[in-house]
């Protein structure tokens, strides 16, 4: 009996069998499907996603086709949604509204991820006096509505389209990313593996590329899920307030705002993408809660 | 802790110029002004007011002078930010106290019974309470409590019955957070060692809540003021706009559409200057109540 063996024996173990091999991102795959709500809220936003693409697709109705003999409809088999007051489906424009809601939060995160990243990484990687006053900075910005900047940046660009809306809702909304870029770099940089590296001399860049920011993927793919409800909602906001994306494109933002005047006598207007918004946001949060569950364990919520 | 605070004072002043350098940057980026559609000749005085220099602009912000209005005459940003902001104020501050008043009693009861069906009642809402977008709570709210039920009035801003649904829809979100952010530090504090050690020297499970855990967990109810303030104000453009209350979240939209952009920039630097030195107030706020971070800061 070797050594190995004995010692496997005294542990109740079978020292020989290899070592299960499971990755950071196996486990939190594993942890994920094991929490059924989030699993449940993936399901449905992956659901949006698809009918958002395919419904325009092989939809009997044109979106944009004027038919003043069935405006205001409410639900029914043809219409699912009912129509609006131009007669236009709201099965076929919801889907269709979604595809720039979704596509314009997923575009405006990434830029926020994107200016956070940069902002956040310099900040952690440099350290010192330079880390200290662009993080007093942040401290005082902290919680700056993002809405009137928003404002002010449409305003300047004057067309509104896809990526000036894009512009407008990432100009002030990436302090919280930027902070917590920062934190995980700082709190990397003390590890020994990255002592190690920088002992055996590789380049600050590559300690950067290769060690840091690949180690904060985990963090970042949380904080999609956390800053997608905000951004699908100031576009919403941004549309309610009819400075949102001009027709006849359309965003549920813009087409909640089309149902504001005839909300008395026909409430499913403006109901129906509200609710495409709410149940959107309402899986990305629970998808973020399952995220962090997953990837972070030691903050799992008890 | 005087010197964090000290330098947490001095920092203020370069972050605050800074905002408004931005600001004044991106309006003199903006093409044409209000005088352009009328072809009216733009008075001298609005033109110099147009051209002024970023350096007086800062001396009329610390004095307290936002400048005129391009488009109203015979009236400063001054004036119309004397007379729209005591309600955006009032609107804010009844939005806190409903989410203080709902939001805080669901958390700390959803915490002493976790996992409880009011426990799953209460974060069932909370995460409702975050999806909604505010402009169908506020449509919804009008369409039942107003048109049909005929209890309130749907919209104005002059007795108390006007100022129910607008502050309630504004405070739902704060509502949610408190529920949300109160729940979580109560059963974080319940776990912490001097609440043991409490229950074990044999006090009673209500003194227990109210001086240890109660006390400790509401710090972060205090800290959560700045962000909320945050929420509060992008969610009053929604709810004064919907509910017409004449407050300034309202009046910036109008502001925008009309082009008068000495507003625009004087209320955007308003409202971040008062943001900016709530995270102060916060901050300070912070280190006084929890004496741990006082070392960590200093």
């Amino acid at each position: 009996m070797s050594a190995t063996q004995i010692a496997g024996r005294i542990a109740g173990v079978d020292a020989g069998a290899p070592i299960r091999q499971s990755s950071l991102w196996q486990d939190a795959w594993r942890r994920y499907l094991r929490n059924r709500g989030a699993v449940a809220a993936a399901a449905v936003f992956l659901l949006m996603v698809v009918w958002c693409v395919v419904t325009p697709i092989v939809s009997p109705h044109d979106p944009n086709e004027v038919d003043f003999a069935s405006a205001y409809e409410g639900p029914s088999w043809s219409h699912p949604f009912g129509t609006d007051q131009f007669g236009r489906d709201l099965f076929t424009r919801a889907a269709l509204g979604g595809r720039i809601s979704i596509g314009i939060g997923f575009a405006a995160t990434f830029a926020i991820l994107g200016i956070g990243v940069v902002y956040g990484a310099i900040s952690g990687f440099v350290g010192g006096a330079l880390d200290n006053a662009l993080m007093r900075f942040l401290d005082a910005l902290y919680g700056l509505p993002y809405l009137p900047f928003a404002i002010l940046a449409l305003a300047i660009i004057g067309t509104v389209d896809f990526w000036t809306m894009v512009v407008a809702l990432s100009i002030a909304s990436w302090f919280i990313t930027a902070r917590v870029v920062r934190g995980q770099i700082i709190t990397l940089k003390e590890n020994d593996y990255v002592r190690a590296a920088k002992a055996v001399g590789v380049r600050w860049y590559g300690v950067l590329g290769r060690h840091l920011l690949p180690n904060t993927l985990g963090v970042l793919v949380i904080t999609i899920f956390l800053e997608l409800p905000g951004v699908i909602l100031g576009e919403a906001f941004l549309s309610f307030l009819g400075l949102g994306i001009s027709p006849p494109d359309a965003s549920w933002g813009s087409m909640a705002q089309d149902g504001r005047d005839s909300y008395r006598a026909h409430p499913h207007i403006i109901v129906i993408p509200s609710l495409c918004i709410a149940a959107l946001v309402l899986c990305a949060n629970f998808i973020a809660d399952g995220l962090r569950d997953a990837l972070d364990p030691r903050t799992k919520e008890t | 802790m005087a010197a964090y605070i000290i330098r947490r004072l001095i920092w203020t002043v370069p972050v605050v110029l800074l905002v408004i350098l931005m600001t004044f940057g991106l309006m003199k980026q903006i093409e044409g002004n209000p005088f352009r559609q009328t072809e009216r000749a733009v008075p001298a005085a609005v033109q110099a007011n147009l051209e002024r220099k970023y350096g007086n602009y800062v001396k009329g912000v610390a004095t307290g002078d936002l400048g005129p209005s391009l488009v109203l005459r015979d009236r400063t940003v001054n004036d119309i930010v004397k007379e729209q902001f005591p309600n955006s104020i009032e609107l804010g501050l009844l939005a806190f106290g409903w989410a203080v008043l709902l939001g805080v009693p669901a958390g700390v009861l959803a915490a002493l019974k976790p996992n409880s069906r009011f426990d799953y009642g209460a974060m069932l809402f909370s995460n409702i309470g975050f999806a909604l977008p505010n402009f169908l709570v506020a449509t919804l709210l009008i369409y039942f409590v107003s048109v049909k039920w005929g209890l309130l009035p749907t919209s104005g801003w002059t007795t108390w019955q006007h100022k129910i649904l607008p502050s309630f829809t504004l405070g739902l979100v704060p509502m949610a957070y408190f529920a949300r952010l109160v729940r979580g530090t109560m059963l974080e504090t319940l776990q912490q060692d001097y609440v043991r050690t409490a229950r074990a020297k044999g006090l009673r499970r209500r003194r227990i809540v109210t001086v240890h855990v109660l006390r400790n967990s509401l710090i972060p109810v205090v800290t959560a003021a700045a962000p909320l303030l945050g929420y509060i104000i992008t969610g009053s453009f929604i709810v004064e706009n919907i509910f017409a209350v004449p407050g300034i979240g309202r009046y910036y939209v109008t502001a925008v559409s009309a082009r008068d952009y000495s507003v625009v920039m004087g209320l955007t630097v308003l409202l971040s200057i008062i943001v900016i030195f709530a995270n102060l107030v916060v901050d300070i706020l912070y280190t006084v109540l929890d004496p741990r971070t006082r070392e960590a800061r200093t």
